[in-house]
């Protein structure tokens, strides 16, 4: 590995350049959010308060982080970071100034199943060791909505693999590429349920239920503070941006899209601007359907997720390999 | 996880106890549950009150009468007017007072914009407990022209001081018309709108159709007021039964709804925020001139009366007794809180934790109204404090050692 290649996952467009999406985006959530909501949202914080979850980092990270008696101390101290890790591994093998990821690999698509898994698995040990009673039954929560948005969330992202014939991120942008047409449209299914399992996954409405704030306090959160819930709050938005990443590239192409100048440098600048042009689409998709939403419960969305969504991902894949 | 004593009682595990309060983002004032839990099952509610225990009926006993008009409208911050009218009334009927017709009228408007204000504000609530942000936020911002109103009116938002014993104040401001006119249209509006946005939200509905329901056999038993009675199908408003202020010639319909559940509460009060628009602007059309109160004597002779309003949460008791005098000598308020509690209790049975917020808002709690209440009221009969326990026994014995239910 050359130095090169460190600063590409590093800085650009590895992990600050994420990490920073990770802030706007919480930026534009909240915005987003007051808009709808007829409040004006952050203001002071830098240009229309666009510094306001960068403020709120680094407030939380500077304040004092207490420990709970009973806490499991190993999984508290050193869970936030391998929390952080999952999706920030994962953004690695998303194509964004060009048609191929900084690590690009012919089975990487399995290897995101695994950080969305592992996403879920440390949120459990985070609650679970933090020793917090609302933080049990949220877990007991989180478990049952995974049990539920997994197999629909799976399902919906081997379609785009299957009509690309290919098990890598990049492979399928590329494979849009070449054939000019997104699998939006070949599998709108599949994108409605991705999204829709995203939500879950990222514990926004109606699916924010095991951090259901009126009910269960912070939910597996609760016993947070400090430095570790910076952390945690900023995996949360970074795997916001990385869930809605991977929807627009296997989706909607990805940085794919029509190429307009032969300079190499401008070539990467124009992937960029198609990349986070698709990018924020599908975040204003998802912060407007979170915020129009009421909370559903937990055996509502379970319910909601094996009898109806699975079916029809399963008919969708179905579609798809009979017309590939 | 469940275990029989030998008395019959049912033990509880500790780990299945979760705490609700007294400090929990979704109560807005201090008052503590237990909730017994098998999975997210509730078994059994245990209530714990007094948190907000302010001695203000004793504060009463100390003050002279037209101080205590002020001082019990510090009860509630919602239905701040409620408490003083109906103390004002309970000690005009102690005074053999007729307040002047004008006066009734304006009573009457300022009661009703006080019931959409704080039905909007209880809609909002609801929102909220269910995780719908922007529902609270738009009935909040609607709430605003409301309070925008009664401040034109009566000089202040929330507490007024407005209602005097003998009447009101101040008179109405000149060309109110108009402004209450626009406004009432506006609020007619928007409570059509949210009642159709709170009958058709599907996710809102998921959280609230079938949910914490009573059928009104329950409600007979147990004595709920208000909008948690009406919405059992009993037609019941001290507005109509007893008439008072200018509720006589301005007569409401009374709205009911049959299903029980809390989002047959959420229409019902959507229909109550629009009867109450119809009603302020009736009044304004009807209102007679003349004077809004009366010279009141500093003194009260010997006497005793008991006024029962209703509040924008149900019927709200008051009973004075005066030893002749500028004091008197004991008020005992009893609020609609205190009345729907039971209820609320055995609404709660059988749901799940995500349902507490959302049952426990159904009641519209305001328990800094009611705890004030509860310890006078144990006092009087003998010298106990309120513990949960005895609490649940008596929830026990209630319901006939768990038998019945």
């Amino acid at each position: 590995m050359n130095a090169l290649d460190l600063a590409e996952i590093l800085l650009f467009p590895g992990l600050t350049f994420f990490v920073w999406l990770a802030f706007v985006f919480d930026w534009l959530d909240r915005k987003t959010a007051a808009r709808m909501q007829g409040r004006i949202g952050p203001l002071v914080a830098g240009p229309n308060g666009i510094l306001q979850p960068v403020a709120d980092f680094f407030k939380l990270v500077s304040k004092e982080e207490i420990i709970p008696e009973y806490a499991d101390k190993l999984v508290f101290e050193w869970g936030p970071p391998l929390f952080f890790a999952a999706p920030a591994v994962g953004t690695i093998f998303i194509p964004v100034i060009g048609l191929s990821a900084i690590v690009s690999d012919p089975y990487d698509l399995l290897f995101i199943l695994f950080v969305l898994a592992f996403s879920t698995l440390m949120a459990g040990m985070l609650g679970y060791g933090s020793a917090g009673r609302y933080a049990t039954i949220a877990i007991g929560r989180l478990i049952v909505q995974y049990a539920g948005f997994e197999v629909p969330l799976l399902i919906s992202l081997i379609t785009p693999a299957v009509l690309a014939r290919s098990l890598s991120v990049s492979g399928i942008v590329a494979a849009q590429n070449s054939s000019g047409l997104w699998y939006v449209f070949l599998a709108p299914l599949s994108f409605a349920i991705f999204i829709i399992a995203s939500l879950a996954e990222l514990e926004k409405a109606p699916f924010d239920i095991p951090s259901a704030k009126t009910e269960i306090v912070a939910g597996w959160m609760t016993e947070f503070s400090g430095r570790s819930l910076g952390y945690v709050k900023l995996t949360k938005n970074l795997s916001y941006v990385f869930l809605s990443a991977l929807a627009a590239s296997l989706f909607l192409g990805g940085s794919s899209g029509p190429m307009l100048t032969h300079i190499v440098l401008l070539q990467n600048i124009v992937y960029l601007i198609y990349f986070l042009l698709k990018l924020f689409v599908i975040g204003l998709v998802i912060f407007a359907i979170k915020t129009a939403l009421a909370r559903i419960r937990i055996e509502q969305a379970t319910r909601l997720f094996w009898t109806i969504l699975t079916p029809l991902a399963l008919i969708q894949l179905g579609i798809v390999l009979v017309l590939r | 996880m469940r275990s029989q004593t030998s008395a019959g009682l049912t033990q509880y595990s500790p780990e299945n106890m979760v705490p609700f309060g007294p400090v929990h983002p979704a109560l807005k004032e201090p008052e503590y549950f237990k909730l017994i839990l098998e999975g997210e099952k509730i078994v059994e509610v245990i209530p714990r009150i007094g948190y907000a225990h302010r001695g203000i009926e004793r504060a009463a006993q100390d003050r002279t009468w037209i101080k205590n008009v002020y001082l019990f409208e510090r009860i509630c911050g919602i239905c701040s007017f409620a408490h003083s009218l109906a103390y004002a009334q309970a000690v005009e009927s102690i005074l053999q007072f007729e307040v002047p017709k004008r006066a009734r009228y304006i009573r009457l408007i300022v009661a009703e914009l006080e019931r959409i204000h704080s039905h909007f504000l209880w809609l909002g609530l609801v929102g909220y407990w269910t995780g719908f942000d922007t529902l609270f936020m738009w009935i909040w911002r609607d709430r605003e022209h409301v309070l925008d109103l009664i401040e034109t009116i009566t000089g202040n938002r929330i507490h007024k001081s407005y209602a005097t014993i003998s009447g009101v104040r101040r008179d109405l401001p000149d060309n109110i018309i108009e402004p209450i006119r626009r406004e009432m249209k506006y609020i007619d509006e928007r409570a059509r709108y949210y009642k159709d946005l709170v009958g058709s939200e599907e996710t809102l509905l998921a959280r609230t159709r079938g949910i914490g329901r009573i059928n009104s056999d329950t409600a007979r038993k147990l004595c709920p007021v208000g909008p948690l009675l009406r919405c059992t199908g009993i037609a019941s408003d001290v507005r109509i039964d007893d008439p008072y202020a200018g509720y006589d010639e301005i007569v409401p319909e009374i709205k009911t709804s049959r299903e029980g559940d809390v989002a047959s509460l959420l229409a019902l009060r959507t229909e109550e925020v629009r009867e109450s628009a119809r009603l302020v602007l009736e009044a304004m059309e009807k209102i007679p001139a003349g004077s809004v109160k009366l010279n009141t004597p500093r003194s009260v002779p010997k006497g005793e009366a008991m006024f029962h309003i209703e509040a924008p949460r149900g019927e709200l008791f008051y009973f004075v007794r005066s030893p002749g005098g500028t004091v008197p000598e004991r008020v005992k308020i009893r609020t609609p809180t205190m009345a729907n509690l039971l209820t609320a209790t055995a609404m709660l049975k059988g749901q799940t934790l995500a349902d507490v917020p959302v049952v426990l808002t159904g009641m519209d709690p305001c328990f800094g109204c009611m705890d004030r209440v509860t310890i006078f009221d144990v006092d009087k009969s003998r010298e106990w404090s309120v513990r949960g326990e005895e609490l649940r026994q008596f929830g026990i014995n209630y319901y006939g050692n768990g038998k019945k239910h």
